[in-house]
C-alpha cells in the first residue's frame, strides 16, 4: 500500500467530513512512512549577565505559565569536608533552609511560604551547594526575599541541625535493608576507593561530630557571589528581573574564591567481592572500574558504544540477557563520564540467587563480544540514529536549556558543547567504537561485586577468582572513640585477684598457652532443640579453631591474626571482619586469659555494682584493657566467677557458669548457659578439657580452594 | 513496564481552585481552545492538545483495566500482558509470521499439557512431567527462530523516541513515550499496530523476567514483603488484596493463551483512551488516528467488576519480624474516587502530609523527633474502587513502631475532634492550585492526566474540576469524614518488627 503523506491526510480531512474512518489508507510497513523534516526550531538561549562582584546570572523568559523557577549553584561541596565529619555538607544543605534566618525561624518560613504555595529549598552535593525556589509569578518578590535572607543571614538553629542529624542517622541505620542500595554504594566504594570523596559515606560518628559552628563556617567560607551561578526561568520581564537581581545580589561583597575540587581515587584491587545478604531471593551484581571525563577524546565513540552495549531496548545487554535468556529484569550499563572527574564503567544486573554465577558469565561473555567482534554497520547506524533523532529532547523545555547552560558554565565547558556533540557523534566510525571498547572496557581492571544469599548460588563465586568478603556492618555509635571505662579501684583490683586465686592463681593461669575442649552445645533451632558436638582448639592470644557437627555437615570456623574463614559442608567462605574480630576478642576476654591479667597494669578493674546470679549476691567487676571490655559477676565469698557479661553486635551476651571442676590444678566451669539480649541462646557442657596439648599448626591453615 | 504507579499523576493534580484564581480560569479557557476530543466509530476516544513549545510530542494510551480485572489463579496477568505489548506484532518482530504462528500454537499446546500435569495434586508422574517440559522447551526453541528481538523498542529508539515505558496498576494500564514532531504518522502506525495484533512471542522468557521483578519489588525488599501481606489482610474479597505483580504460583503457571484472552477482553477500543500533547495539529492527528486506530475492531466495553469489599468489622494486623529496620503502616477503608467525599480525603491527605507545615511532619519529625518521615495518603492500592487511606511512619534509630502508632493516632484524634484552622485550609487550597499549574508544563504529564481523567470520568475537564471540589471542602466535612473513617474496626495495621534494631546514637534525637 502506498504511504500516507501528510498532504493527503489534510486533503482527506477537507474533502471527507464525516467519512468513515477507514477512508484513508494506512502504511503496511513502518519503513514506508515518510518523515517530513522537523520544523526549524530556534533554541532560545538564556541571557548571561556577569555582575562586578563575580556572580554570573542566566535569565530565560518563558511565558507559557504564570510561574518562576530559580536556582543558585555555589562552588564547594562534600568532597572538601573533613573525613571525620562526613555528612557536613548534607547537614548544611538541610539546615540552611530549615534553620531559618536571623529574623525568622525555619518554621516561620515554612508557614510564610506555604501560604503562597511557594518553595525554597537548599541542598548539598559532592562539589556544590544549592538554593532553589519556585512560586507563582505574583509571589516572586516575597519568595526571592527569603532566598536573599538565607544567603545573607542564615541562622542554622541547633534544633533543626538535630532533626537533620536524626534523619541522616535513619538513613545510615537503614542502608543495609535494601540490596540494590548496598550494591550501588559498595560498587562506588570499589570503583573510587572507600576513602575517595566520591564514594565515602557518613557514619553515626561522623554525623555526630558536626556542630552548628561547622555549618556557620561552611557558609562563611563558600557562600560568596564570586562562587555563584544563578539561573532563573519563567514568566517575567527580563529587564525588570535583571534589575532586581543586580540590586539583590550585586550588593553582596566578594569573598575568597572556592578551591577547585580535587579528584582523589584509590580503586579497590580488581577481583571478586561479595556481600552476604540472606533475606533476599535475588542477587545484585555489579562490575566496575574507572571511566572517563566528558572532555575525553573518545567521549563520542563511547556514547555510541554505550548505546549499542547497554542503553535502551535494542542494546546487547537488554536483548541477550533479559529478552533472550530471561535472566534479569534490570540489566544495563556502560562507560560513565563526568564533567570534572572520571565517571565509572559500571554494569549492573539483578537475577535470582540460583542463576548468579550464570549471570556473571553472561555479562563477561557480552564484554568479550564487545571487544572481539566489531559492531556491525547496522548497529552503528541504529545507535547514531537513536542519539541524533532524540537530540531535540535535550532542548525541548526552557528549563532544560537553562540547566544545560548552567552546567557548562559551572564546569567551564564551551557553550556550544551540545551542538558539537551532534556533529561529533555523526562522524564516529565503527573502528573508533571498537578502539573505545578495547580501551575503556578492561576485563582485567574489573571489580566484580555480588550482593546476595550465597547458600543458594548456582556455583561458588570463587570460579571468578579468590573472593573477598566485604564487611558492611554499620559501625555502632561511639565506635570511633569508645567512652572511657569506669575508673579502677583498689577494691576492684582485690576482687580480681580473689577471682583469679579461686581459679588457681594468675601465675598458673598465665602458664596456660593453649587448650583443647570437647563439649556438647545445645541450641534452639527452628526444629526445636539441637545438640551439637563441638571441638575447640585455642592458642593464646590469637588463634582458634572451632569445629561443630551439625545436621547440615561439619562446620569449621578458624581465626588467626592473618585470616578468618569458615567452611560448611565443603563450602568455604571468609568470615566478615566483624565476626573475625568477635572471635579474636572472645579468646582474649575468656576467663582463663583475663584471670592471668589480675594485677596487670595494662588493665583497669572497677566495681560496677551488684547483681544476683541465681540465689547468690555477686559483685560486678568491670575489666578493661588492651581493647577488651567485659564484666564479671563474682561471688565475693568464694571468689567464683559466676557470670560474664559483654556487649556484642547482636545484643548483650551473658554466660552463667556452674559445674566447676579441677583440671590440672585449675578450677574451670564445665557448664555455661548463654543468653543474648536476654533470650536463651544455648547451653554448653564440657566433656573434656586438655591444657597445653600438642597442636599441629596445620589445623589453623586455610585449605586451598 | 518498569514502574507500576498508581494513578499518581492524577492524584497529584487532585487539587483546588481558590477564590482568587484568575490564572487558572484562564488556563481552563485556553485549554478548551487547544484540546480536541473525539470518539471514533469503534469506540476509541482520542484527545489531542496543541502545545507547540518545541517540535516534539508525547502520548499516553490509557487502558481501563489493571490487576483488579484478573481472576484468581491468574494474578499478575494484567502486568504480564503489558510486558507482552513490547514484543511486536504480526509485522514487527518476526521473520515469517505465518510459520511463527504455527510454531507458537505448538508452544501453547505443549505448555498446556505440561502445566496441567505439573498442577496435578496426586499421582504425579515426574518422568512424564520432564518429558512434557522438554517438548514445551523444544517448541519454544523452534518458535524463537522466527523472532527479531525487541524490534518494536528498537524502532522507537532509533526514530528518536524517549521515555518508552508503561505501567500497570491495580486500576489501569498505561503506555507512553515521546517522539520528535515529524514522527506523528509513525507513532500512529506503531501504537495502532501494537494493539491491533500483538503477538505473544517469547512469552515464557518474559514471564521469567517478570518473576525477577517480583523478587526485586516484593521478596528482596522488607517494605515490599510487608505491603504484600498488609494488602492481603486488608482486603478479603476485592482484588485490591493481591499485589499487581501476582502470586508466585500464578506467575509460574499462566500461559500466553491466558494473556491473549485478557487482551481480547480488555484491550477493546471502547475501553481505551489515547491522548497526544505537543507540537501537533489537532486535525491532522485526528485524521491519522482515525485512519490507523480506526482499524481496531469494535467490541463491547467489558463488564464492570462485581466484587465489592464487604465492610470490615474487626481490626486486623500483620507483623513481619525481619532483620531490617522497623516500619509502621495503618490503613482504613474509604470509598472510591467516585464518592462525593473524594475531595475531602484529598484535603486530609494534603493536610497530614504535604511539606514541613503538615501535621505528621510537625508532630512526629519536628516535635516528638521519633520519625524521619511520616505520611497519610489515599488511593492505596488504587482509586477506582473503595480503597485504603493509609498512614505510615519511618522510625528514627531507637524508636519503635508502637511509638509511631501512638503519635499517628494522636493526630487522627485531633482531626476528628478539632476543626482545622482557616489558615491551614487556605494553605491546602492554594497549594492545590499551584500544583495544578505546575503540572501543566510537561507534555507527558499532561497526556497522562488528560487521558486518565477522560477514561475514568468521561471528561478530561475533571482534571480542572477536581480543584473546584477541593475548594468546597469545609472544616466540618473533614471532621465528619475523619470520624466515619478512622475507627478501630475499619483498620488494618502493618508492622516491621526489627530483629536487629539499630543502636540509637548517644544524644541522638
Amino acid at each position: 500500500m502506498r504511504p500516507v503523506k501528510l498532504l493527503t491526510a489534510a486533503l482527506a480531512v477537507a474533502l471527507s467530513l464525516g467519512a468513515s474512518s477507514d477512508a484513508l489508507a494506512q502504511a503496511k510497513d513502518w519503513k514506508e512512512i515518510k518523515k517530513p523534516a522537523l520544523r526549524p526550531f530556534k533554541i532560545q538561549q538564556p541571557t548571561r549577565v556577569a555582575l562586578p562582584n563575580g556572580a554570573v546570572i542566566f535569565l530565560l523568559q518563558d511565558r507559557e505559565l504564570p510561574l518562576i523557577n530559580g536556582y543558585i549553584v555555589i562552588r564547594g561541596g562534600s568532597s572538601e569536608e573533613p573525613k571525620d565529619k562526613i555528612g557536613l555538607v548534607d547537614l548544611f544543605g538541610e539546615t540552611w533552609r530549615t534553620g531559618g534566618t536571623k529574623t525568622r525561624t525555619g518554621d516561620e518560613l515554612d508557614d510564610y511560604l506555604e501560604m503562597r504555595a511557594a518553595r525554597v529549598e537548599t541542598g548539598g552535593d559532592v562539589d556544590s551547594t544549592t538554593i532553589s525556589w519556585n512560586s507563582l509569578k505574583g509571589d516572586f518578590d516575597d519568595t526571592f526575599a527569603v532566598v536573599v535572607d538565607l544567603i545573607r543571614s542564615p541562622e542554622f538553629r541547633e534544633d533543626k541541625l538535630g532533626i537533620a542529624k536524626s534523619q541522616m542517622n535513619t538513613v545510615i541505620a537503614r542502608r543495609n535493608d535494601d540490596p540494590m542500595g548496598i550494591a550501588t554504594r559498595e560498587a562506588m566504594r570499589l570503583g573510587y576507593g572507600k576513602d575517595s570523596p566520591y564514594a565515602r559515606i557518613a557514619e553515626y560518628d561522623t554525623v555526630g561530630a558536626v556542630t552548628r559552628d561547622d555549618l556557620v563556617a561552611w557558609h562563611r567560607k563558600t557562600v560568596h557571589p564570586n562562587n555563584m551561578i544563578v539561573g532563573i526561568v519563567g514568566d517575567f520581564d527580563a529587564k525588570a528581573m535583571e534589575q532586581k537581581l543586580r540590586k539583590a545580589l550585586g550588593a553582596l561583597p566578594k569573598g575568597p574564591a572556592a578551591a577547585a575540587s580535587k579528584f582523589e581515587a584509590s580503586p579497590a584491587k580488581p577481583g571478586v567481592y561479595f556481600v552476604q545478604k540472606d533475606d533476599v531471593t535475588q542477587s545484585n551484581i555489579r562490575m566496575v572500574h574507572a571511566g572517563v571525563r566528558k572532555n575525553d577524546p573518545d567521549y563520542y565513540a563511547i556514547q555510541v558504544m554505550n548505546e549499542v552495549f547497554g542503553g535502551g531496548f535494542a542494546a546487547r545487554l537488554f536483548s541477550n540477557i533479559r529478552t533472550k535468556k530471561g535472566l534479569a529484569y534490570n540489566v544495563g550499563g556502560g562507560v560513565g563520564s563526568q564533567y570534572d572527574h572520571p565517571g565509572l564503567f559500571t554494569l549492573s544486573m539483578s537475577t535470582k540467587s540460583e542463576s548468579t554465577v550464570a549471570s556473571v558469565d553472561a555479562l563477561l561473555e557480552e564484554i568479550d563480544k564487545m571487544q572481539q567482534e566489531p559492531i556491525s554497520a547496522e548497529e552503528l547506524r541504529r545507535a547514531k540514529d537513536a542519539i541524533l533523532n532524540s537530540f531535540i529532547f535535550q532542548y525541548d523545555s526552557k528549563q532544560k536549556v537553562l540547566n544545560q547552560q548552567l552546567l557548562l558554565e559551572y564546569y567551564g565547558y564551551p557553550k556550544d558543547f551540545l551542538e558539537k556533540y551532534q556533529k561529533a557523534v555523526e562522524s564516529v566510525t565503527a573502528e573508533q567504537v571498537a578502539a573505545a571498547a578495547k580501551k575503556h572496557i578492561r576485563k582485567g581492571d574489573i571489580a566484580l561485586l555480588v550482593v546476595g544469599k550465597e547458600s543458594e548460588f548456582d556455583a561458588p563465586l570463587s570460579k571468578f577468582g579468590p573472593v573477598t568478603t566485604l564487611d558492611i556492618t554499620i559501625p555502632d555509635p561511639g565506635a570511633s572513640k569508645q567512652t572511657a571505662p569506669a575508673a579502677g579501684s583498689d577494691e576492684g583490683k582485690a576482687l580480681m585477684i580473689k577471682a583469679a586465686d579461686a581459679m588457681g592463681g594468675a601465675a598458673k593461669l598465665g602458664a596456660i598457652k593453649s587448650y583443647r575442649m570437647l563439649s556438647t552445645l545445645t541450641v534452639k533451632g527452628p526444629m526445636g532443640e539441637m545438640a551439637l558436638e563441638a571441638d575447640e582448639t585455642t592458642v593464646f592470644p590469637d588463634k582458634q579453631r572451632q569445629a561443630m557437627k551439625t545436621p547440615m555437615g561439619e562446620m569449621t570456623m578458624v581465626v588467626t591474626p592473618d585470616s578468618g574463614f569458615m567452611s560448611m559442608g565443603g563450602k568455604m567462605q571468609d568470615l566478615p571482619g566483624s565476626q573475625k574480630k568477635g572471635m579474636l576478642d572472645s579468646i582474649r576476654d575468656s576467663p582463663m586469659w583475663l584471670g592471668s591479667k589480675a594485677g596487670d597494669p595494662a588493665y583497669t578493674f572497677a566495681i560496677a555494682g551488684d547483681a544476683k546470679v541465681g540465689e547468690i549476691d555477686t559483685r560486678v567487676l568491670e575489666i578493661s584493657g588492651e581493647g577488651i571490655r567485659v564484666k564479671w559477676c563474682i561471688d565475693p565469698k568464694s571468689g567464683d566467677l559466676l557470670r560474664t557479661i559483654k556487649s556484642t553486635p547482636q545484643g548483650e551476651q551473658t554466660v552463667d557458669f556452674s559445674d566447676f571442676r579441677d583440671v590440672s590444678g585449675i578450677k574451670l566451669p564445665f557448664k555455661g548457659v548463654i543468653k543474648v539480649g536476654g533470650e536463651d541462646s544455648g547451653v554448653f557442657q564440657v566433656k573434656s578439657f586438655e591444657l597445653n596439648p600438642q597442636i599441629d599448626d596445620a589445623v589453623f591453615q586455610k585449605p586451598a580452594s | 513496564m518498569k514502574v507500576p504507579l498508581r494513578g499518581l499523576a492524577l492524584a497529584m493534580a487532585v487539587i483546588l481552585l481558590s477564590t482568587a484564581m484568575p490564572a487558572l480560569a484562564q488556563d481552563l479557557a485556553s485549554f478548551e481552545k487547544r484540546i480536541k476530543v473525539e470518539t471514533l466509530d469503534n469506540g476509541l476516544t482520542l484527545i489531542v492538545m496543541e502545545r507547540p513549545e518545541a517540535p516534539v510530542f508525547s502520548f499516553f494510551i490509557h487502558v481501563d483495566a489493571g490487576s483488579t480485572q484478573e481472576l484468581a489463579g491468574q494474578t499478575g496477568l494484567a502486568h504480564m500482558f503489558e510486558h507482552m505489548a513490547f514484543k511486536g506484532t504480526d509485522i514487527i518482530g518476526t521473520t515469517n509470521y505465518a510459520e511463527e504462528k504455527k510454531a507458537l500454537e505448538k508452544v501453547e499446546a505443549a505448555y498446556r499439557a505440561y502445566d496441567l500435569e505439573k498442577r496435578r495434586l496426586a499421582n504425579r508422574d515426574d518422568a512424564k512431567i520432564a518429558q512434557l517440559e522438554k517438548a514445551w522447551k523444544d517448541a519454544i526453541a523452534e518458535a524463537d527462530t522466527f523472532v527479531v528481538k525487541n524490534e518494536f523498542g528498537e524502532i522507537v529508539d532509533r526514530e528518536g523516541g524517549v521515555g518508552l515505558n508503561a505501567f500497570t496498576s491495580s486500576d489501569e494500564t498505561g503506555y507512553f513515550y515521546s517522539f520528535p514532531a515529524n514522527r506523528i504518522e509513525l507513532w500512529a502506525y506503531l501504537e495502532s499496530e501494537r494493539f491491533l495484533k500483538p503477538v505473544m512471542r517469547e512469552f515464557y522468557k518474559e514471564r521469567d523476567v517478570v518473576f525477577e521483578e517480583r523478587r526485586m519489588r516484593i521478596e528482596s525488599n522488607p517494605i515490599g514483603r510487608l505491603v504484600e501481606q498488609f494488602l492481603a489482610s486488608a482486603f478479603t474479597a476485592h482484588p485490591y488484596g493481591w499485589a499487581g505483580i501476582g502470586w508466585p504460583s500464578d506467575l509460574r503457571s499462566y500461559s500466553a493463551t491466558d494473556a491473549q484472552k485478557f487482551f481480547d477482553t480488555y484491550y477493546v477500543p471502547s475501553n481505551m483512551v489515547v491522548s497526544v500533547v505537543g507540537d501537533v495539529k489537532a486535525d491532522e492527528v485526528m485524521q491519522l488516528a482515525k485512519s490507523y486506530f480506526g482499524r481496531l475492531p469494535k467490541a463491547p466495553k467489558p463488564e464492570p467488576l462485581r466484587t465489592v469489599e464487604p465492610p470490615q468489622t474487626s481490626e486486623r494486623s500483620v507483623v513481619l519480624r525481619d532483620p531490617s529496620q522497623p516500619f509502621y503502616i495503618e490503613g482504613y477503608h474509604r470509598p472510591s474516587t467516585y464518592d462525593p467525599d473524594d475531595a475531602v480525603f484529598a484535603v486530609i491527605s494534603d493536610l497530614m502530609t504535604s511539606g514541613r507545615t503538615s501535621r505528621l511532619y510537625r508532630s512526629l519529625v519536628r516535635d516528638k523527633k521519633i520519625a524521619a518521615a511520616a505520611a497519610g495518603f489515599s488511593g492505596f492500592p488504587g482509586e477506582k474502587y473503595p480503597n485504603l487511606f493509609a498512614f505510615y511512619a519511618v522510625p528514627t534509630p531507637g524508636h519503635t513502631p508502637a511509638e509511631m502508632q501512638a503519635a499517628i493516632r494522636e493526630e487522627i484524634e485531633r482531626i476528628k475532634t478539632t476543626d482545622v484552622t482557616a489558615d491551614e485550609l487556605k494553605m491546602v487550597k492554594t497549594r492545590a492550585k499551584a500544583n495544578l499549574i505546575r503540572g501543566l508544563a510537561n507534555n507527558q504529564g499532561l497526556a497522562i492526566q488528560l487521558a486518565t481523567a477522560q477514561n475514568r470520568f468521561g471528561d478530561w475537564r475533571e482534571v480542572f474540576r477536581q480543584v473546584d471540589y477541593i475548594d468546597k471542602v469545609s472544616a466540618a466535612a473533614i471532621r465528619r469524614v475523619a470520624n466515619a473513617t478512622f475507627v478501630e474496626s475499619n483498620r488494618t495495621v502493618g508492622i516491621v518488627e526489627s530483629t536487629k534494631m539499630a543502636t540509637a546514637p548517644a544524644g541522638g534525637q
